[in-house]
């Protein structure tokens, strides 16, 4: 009897134990999944996290994200631990389909083998079954043959694994690992060559993260540019960025609003750091003048006698929270003076956040006070050209004009009530 | 957090978090109600206050950001001769129909006033774009800030 209750006792202690790494791997793999920002494609606004059905465009037509709950009808229940990985790292599903490189798996190929088991053990485990079927693709017939995607990677996508770099340290290295892999933060701030390939996947070539242009938004530079990149930002700088999408130099819009929500708030202060490590690392592509303020702006301003173009907009429209020291009050409200977004060559983000606004920035579940409003209604298309020319040729900010076709551009492809489907849209 | 904000000539001590709008921290903790909240989001100038001079929306303006700058507000707006010419010319010709913009009308047409005493229309039509009001009292609102003109020059 005493040996029965030993037993029973041990085993019990035994299986909590399990249990406990079992739920240790689970939460890993959640905060993997988050890393990864999985949901951010996987899932459309009002449904099921991670049942797909997010429509994508690509150059070959409408695509849309599949259903990665573990349900064994229309998701991935079925899927084996090998299965998985090879949807995961190198592309392929379980039926030997090669899938669209719309899924960053180029960029997760540099997972470890570790991670990928702790995320299928998440998403098998803990994430709630949605019997969803995946909607079909709109691809042309003639296009939709997926064995040329087999030449497309083996012409571009990275081989698997990561090779720590020996002459940086174990910070920098899984900074690295989590830029240039789970973050997957090339998709949308590396340019993309002919065949819509990321044009790099690491930190060894300068087009890595060099900034491009996707869905009318100029995804930044995020290299040690000066002017038009982080050049002048420091670690603490890109850390309180991720945490909350805001900091003294800058404030998030568009889809990186939505990173930080679902992705970066919820990575440690140590993963953090080591993103951060690493991206003040990437040399900057080209030599600027570093960006210097000039208060010749403001005090026209003050005095009521600017005249330059599209002065008495500003004043009218955007003064009164961006001051006319254009330095506003960061971290909440964002300057405009020397922010890269403004000084970026391509105007896309600047016109598109004057027109659309920002959406809600909610980081751990705390909404930002502070918000860019739409003027789309209010302003004309020229005037949104003279005041977006004023600000880049303000407070020592030297960035080319910008013409009303730019913006009348910008501003039908961004009709709400288009359903156009753009590429990479998130949400 | 405390901070010690400089609101119609007093130094005022508010313990708020940072990220608090000016305009919470003048209606709710200093109990100033003159400036209004209109909609929260930079779209009507209804919470238009003065900043060094400058009209500012209240309600995008974090209270970290304030500093040693002079706040202003529709309360004090009678103690400068710009400011008194402007509260003149809006009793004359009865510019306010139910109101609730007037306090943000008001802040930025003596601002304008304050650097550009002769305005033009389409002076006026920039520098009061960012004030909306319901009741569409635009024609006065104009015709006032010309009379508070011919005030200044006599
Ligand atoms: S309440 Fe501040 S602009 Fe409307
Ligand atoms: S007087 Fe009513 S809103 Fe302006």
């Amino acid at each position: 009897m005493i040996r029965l209750s030993l037993v029973a006792t041990v085993l019990a202690s035994l299986l909590s134990v399990a249990a406990a790494r079992a739920e240790d791997a689970t939460a890993r793999g959640e905060y993997l999944a988050r890393a990864g920002d999985c949901v951010a494609c996987h899932s459309v606004p009002g449904g099921k996290a991670f049942a797909g059905g997010l429509k994508m465009a690509t150059p070959v037509g409408t695509i849309a994200t599949t259903n990665i709950t573990p349900d064994p009808e229309t998701g991935i229940g079925r899927y084996t631990l090998d299965d998985f990985d090879r949807a995961l790292r190198r592309g392929v599903a379980r039926d030997g389909h090669h899938l669209y490189p719309a899924m960053p798996y180029p960029s997760y190929a540099v997972m470890a083998d570790d991670d990928v088991r702790a995320l299928y053990d998440y998403f098998m485990h803990a994430v709630p079954p949605v019997r969803q079927a995946n909607l079909p693709s709109d691809i042309p017939s003639h296009l939709s043959p997926r064995w040329p995607l087999a030449v497309w990677n083996a012409l571009f996508a990275p081989s698997p694994g990561f090779t720590p770099n020996p002459g940086h340290d174990a910070r920098w290295n899984r900074g690295a690992y989590l830029v240039e892999g789970l973050g997957h933060c090339g998709a949308c701030h590396t340019p993309r060559g002919w065949a819509w390939q990321e044009k790099s996947f690491g930190a060894g070539d300068p087009a890595f993260l060099a900034g491009a242009n996707l869905d009318d938004w100029s995804a930044s530079n995020l290299r040690r540019n000066v002017a038009t990149g982080l050049g002048t930002w420091s670690e603490a700088d890109i850390i309180a960025f991720l945490k909350t999408g805001h900091n003294t130099h800058a404030s998030a819009y568009g889809s990186m609003s939505e990173v930080i929500a679902n992705s970066t708030s919820y990575l440690t202060d140590d993963d953090l750091a080591a993103i951060a490590a690493y991206l003040v690392s990437l040399p900057a592509t080209q030599a600027e003048t570093p960006w210097r303020y000039d208060p010749a702006t403001a005090t026209a301003l003050q005095s009521g006698h600017a005249d330059a173009p599209g002065a008495r907009l500003y004043a009218g429209s955007c003064q009164a929270c961006h001051r006319e020291t254009g330095a506003a009050a960061p971290p909440y409200v964002p300057p405009l003076a020397g922010n890269p977004t403004v000084l970026d060559a391509d105007p896309a983000s600047l016109i598109n956040v004057v027109l659309n606004g920002t959406a809600p920035l909610v980081a751990k579940g705390r909404p930002d006070a502070y918000r860019m409003p739409q003027f789309r209604a209010q302003l004309t298309n020229r005037q949104v050209a003279e005041i977006v020319t004023f600000m880049r040729a303000s407070w020592g900010n030297q960035a080319p004009a910008v013409t009303a076709d730019e913006v009348a551009a910008i501003r039908k492809r961004t009709e709400p009530s288009t359903d156009r489907i753009v590429p990479l849209r998130m949400r | 957090m405390q901070y010690v904000i400089e609101v119609n000539g007093t130094a005022r001590r508010v313990d708020v978090d940072g990220e608090t709008p000016l305009l919470w921290v003048l209606r709710d903790k200093l109990d100033l109600k003159g400036t209004k909240f209109g909609c929260g989001a930079a779209q009507c100038g209804a919470c238009t206050v003065h900043m060094d001079g400058q009209p500012i929306r209240a309600c995008q303006t974090p209270i970290a950001s304030v500093g040693t700058a002079r706040i202003t507000t529709i309360e004090a707006i009678g103690q400068t001769p710009v400011g008194q010419h402007v509260q003149a010319a809006w009793i004359e010709l009865d510019v306010p129909q139910c109101g609730y913009c007037q306090a943000g009308q008001i802040m930025s047409a003596t601002a304008l006033l304050t650097h550009t005493p002769a305005p033009t229309d389409h002076d006026i039509n920039d520098a009061m774009s960012g004030n909306l009001c319901r009741c569409a009292t635009y024609t006065r609102i104009r015709a006032a800030i010309k009379r508070a003109a011919d005030l200044g020059r006599t």
